[in-house]
């Protein structure tokens, strides 16, 4: 493990980045949005009653976790890695000391640290404004940092294994279409999960996607029993593993392709 | 006359630029469904929990949905395209190639607007419409000529504004240039998926007033439902050439910027 | 007498660029307050170029060579000046003026990317109202003398970059413009493919009498395509005239090239008063001379020292030029 290597990484991205943070709070605005949007719509449908058990407060506060959820877990990986597959640049990565792991963490922490500059003050004055209603249990709020912390290593790491299809693809478009629609409709985007009607549920509960992002905040928000506490975490953790064994295995296949086409 | 040969040319190149990509088409299209499919069971989703918000149900917001998607469409065919070329994130204005544009012999609004064509909006569109005809279906109400027109003409001020508020921004680039402008837009006009009226009052007059995007999409989704005044009708016009008349003499001020400042 | 192609007077270029300092601070300071700085990068130009004539625009980077050309293709503004060039004062932009008038930048690209040459050239065809027929004909005459038949068929994106210069080239002239203003046109390309471009617009000058104004950094260029020459520093003119006469009036020296006998050098002697030793390699030696003392320099040398091979040579133009960029002035 090269600690100096990849702090010193850390620090060169974060700086660079915060000279372009103009267009990358541009970015973190427009992946804000959907959410917004169900944030309203949802809070405006249930109205001074309920819809499907959740107030307009309940609403408000589901989607402000979620906005904040989102923006941690989000992966970049296609850019920083796949890209770089893409056209060709990947020869400077293998002459150095460090897997190109490091660099895709290391974006990550230095945008993730930038986006939150902007998604923060904001996601804050926003709930100054709607007026969410969250109440969050002690077991729920020792529950969440766990939640979260296999939230973003599932996202980071099934974003990865696709990314690095880009030995083999040149495209990933397609593929990235389909991850993106199966992420709004089943993680929790638009709606939460326990208001999608029966069959989506079903897909929900199986699929990896809730467990990148609805899932903690449902924790947080309190919408979970015991029960489904333990078996979300179960399904978490299992596809969390998954994706570390195929992002290992797709990186060692891709990496002999990649010798054998040539750099 | 010339120039409406020209624009028979620039569609004939474009085209020739897209097939020059075989898997464009299926990805095109794959984006559509997409698309389409998750913006439709989104408000599946919504509805299957509510009858009505505000006064909106599933059939009337379905109506709505086909406006967004055939005003976008619209927009991915040409006026998206050729503005971005532009001001887009490697556009002309940036790499400086928009020196060639400066040179031709042709207003500089009419290429800046109409040079490039994605013929594969067309799927788009057809999709649009589709739904919107499955709208009006829903409907249950006869659509009488009277409404159609009236739709239409709100259609054509809704493209309008769209254009004028995109052909701002283009002008906007002149004096920031790297400020992509055009995703602010696209964060902005999502909002105009569900209808202005579900939204809290401010942020209502900011999509009506300041970035009429409500002009685009719930004025002619309400003139199929037949809602809409003709006070209404007529108020969208107006704005719709004062938008216009706004962001043309801004776009051309821009112009005079770009060859007062650059070297 | 017809009146000149293109006449310049007291043209010039300031602009304002905003200063920012690094750091945060810095960054922070000028949200509140921009600070701005002018710059002037043309000061009072005023020339004229002749139906049919080729000037070379030379300097360094920075003097205002391609300002003050984009200011006659009308792109740019003048800050105060006049010009006309074809009849027209080119910041008006008028349409009959562009369709004179054409530009060809070395490191920009007017080529649409993934579609062969020819597809962009009809759609520029279109664009320019040149007609079907004569667009056959010049595009025709054109691919004939830059020999790139074989490009036609493959997207823009394949070619190399003397390829993609030489259809820039053919997009610049398709048209038949009268005027044609080219900026580093051989930036990048190899030794042997800038000499065929420079063959190409020295034919086709030939041919079509077309007026050029030239910018390169390449001395061959101009000293291939130029009998004129303007040299531009500090956004002010500083020359025009011949291209010789440059050399004559900056660098009134010559270079005097000695080898001696045994290919011994001489590294103890006591020259004369402006008279320096420039090189001292593989036993030849070069001394530099002020012009009017050469000869007496020769005959010393030839006296004095074991002489083998002598030769007596004006300074190359890069070097000339090289000088002037260095010391600023003339």
């Amino acid at each position: 493990m090269n600690l100096r290597g990849g702090w010193a990484l850390i620090k060169s991205m974060w700086l660079s980045w915060m000279q372009h943070r103009g267009f990358f709070f541009l970015l973190a605005f427009g992946w804000m949005v959907p959410p917004l949007i169900y944030l309203l719509v949802w809070s405006t449908a249930a109205g001074g009653g309920t819809v499907g058990g959740f107030t307009r407060g309940q609403f408000v506060a589901y989607y402000l976790v979620l906005i904040l959820v989102n923006q941690l877990t989000y992966s970049q990986t296609n850019w920083t890695v796949g890209d770089v597959i893409r056209i060709g640049d990947l020869n400077p990565w293998l002459l150095r000391p460090l897997s190109p792991l490091y660099h895709a963490l290391a974006s990550e922490v230095a945008g993730k640290v930038v986006y939150m500059a902007f998604v923060v003050p904001v996601s804050a004055v926003l709930a100054l404004v709607l007026r969410p209603e969250l109440h969050v249990t002690p077991r729920d709020g020792l529950a969440f940092v766990p939640a979260l912390a296999l939230a973003w290593g599932l996202r980071f790491f099934w974003g990865y294994w696709l990314a690095l299809l880009a030995f083999w693809a040149t495209r990933a478009d397609a593929l990235l279409a389909v991850q993106d629609a199966l992420v709004f409709l089943l993680a929790g985007q638009v709606a939460p999960v326990a208001l999608l009607p029966g069959a989506m549920r079903g897909l929900a509960t199986a699929l990896p996607f809730r467990y990148m992002l609805g899932f903690p905040v449902e924790v947080l928000t309190g919408q979970l029993g015991a029960a489904e506490l333990l078996s979300g975490f179960a399904w978490q953790v299992g596809w969390l593993a998954l994706a570390v064994t195929l992002s290992a295995l797709v990186w060692r296949l891709g990496l002999r392709r990649y010798a054998a086409v040539g750099g | 006359m010339r120039y409406l040969r020209l624009i028979g040319h620039f569609v004939r190149a474009s085209f020739q630029q897209e097939i020059a990509y075989r898997a464009n088409f299926f990805i095109s299209l794959l984006h559509s469904l997409l698309n389409l499919g998750s913006g439709v069971l989104g408000l599946a989703v919504l509805f299957g929990q509510v009858e009505t918000v505000r006064g909106w149900d599933f059939a009337a917001s379905l109506a709505l949905l086909g406006v967004y998607l055939t005003v976008g469409a619209l927009r991915g065919l040409f006026i998206g395209p050729s503005l971005d070329a532009l001001a887009g994130l490697d556009g002309e204005v940036w790499s400086g190639r928009f020196d060639f544009t400066l040179l031709r012999p042709v207003d500089v609004q009419f290429l800046a607007s109409l040079r490039h064509w994605r013929p594969l909006a067309l799927i788009d569109l057809a999709l649009g419409l589709g739904v919107l005809g499955l709208a009006i279906g829903r409907l249950g109400q006869s659509l009488t000529l009277a409404r159609l027109a009236a739709f239409i003409v709100a259609l054509g001020a809704g493209v309008t504004v769209l254009y004028a508020i995109l052909l701002a921004f283009t002008g906007l680039f002149f004096w920031s240039p790297g400020f992509l402008f055009t995703w602010l837009f696209d964060g902005i006009f999502q909002m105009a998926r569900y209808p202005v009226g579900l939204y809290p009052g401010w942020l209502r007059l900011v999509l009506t007033w300041v970035v009429p995007v409500g002009v685009i999409t719930t004025v002619p989704a309400q003139a199929l439902s037949g809602d809409l005044t003709l006070g209404m009708l007529g108020g969208s016009i107006v704005l719709a050439l004062a938008l216009l008349a706004g962001a043309t003499a801004l776009f051309h001020t821009g112009i005079r910027r770009y060859a007062s400042a650059s070297s | 007498m017809a009146e000149p192609q293109i006449v310049v007077r007291h043209l010039s270029k300031t602009y304002r660029v905003p200063e920012r300092e690094a750091g945060l601070v810095a960054s922070l300071k000028s949200l509140a307050r921009r600070s701005y700085r002018d710059v002037e990068a043309v000061r009072d130009i005023s020339f004229t170029v002749e139906r049919g004539e080729v000037v070379g625009f030379i300097g360094p980077n920075g003097a205002g060579k391609t300002t003050t050309l984009k200011m006659l293709a009308g792109l740019l503004y003048p800050t105060a000046g006049e010009a006309r060039v074809a009849g027209f004062v080119p910041w008006k932009r008028q349409a009959d003026y562009l369709q004179r008038i054409s530009m060809v930048l070395g490191n920009k690209s007017q080529m649409l990317w993934d579609i062969p040459p020819l597809d962009t050239f009809h759609v520029l065809g279109e664009i320019y109202g040149v007609t079907p027929a004569a667009l056959e004909r010049t595009l025709d005459e054109l691919i004939e003398l830059l020999e790139m038949r074989e490009l036609l068929a493959k997207p823009v994106r394949n070619l190399s970059l003397g390829e993609r210069m030489k259809c820039e080239l053919v997009a610049g002239l398709l048209h038949r413009p009268q005027v044609l203003f080219l900026d580093e046109p051989t930036l990048g390309l190899d030794v042997s493919m800038q000499g065929r471009l420079r063959r190409f617009l020295a034919e086709y000058n030939r041919r079509h009498g077309v007026t050029a104004i030239l910018t390169s950094h390449y001395m061959a260029d101009v000293v291939a395509l130029c009998p004129r020459v303007i040299l531009i520093h500090h956004g002010q003119l500083l020359y025009d005239g011949e291209l010789n006469g440059l050399a004559r009036r900056l660098a009134p020296f010559k270079l005097i090239r000695l080898t001696l006998r045994n290919g011994q050098t001489k590294t103890d002697w006591r020259l004369p008063p402006g008279v320096d030793v420039v090189e001292c390699q593989n036993g030849q030696m070069t001394l530099r001379v002020p012009r009017a003392e050469a000869p007496s320099v020769t005959a010393h040398l030839l006296n004095a020292l074991p002489v083998a091979d002598l030769a007596v040579e004006d300074p190359p133009i890069e070097a000339v030029i090289d000088q002037i960029y260095q010391e600023g002035n003339l």
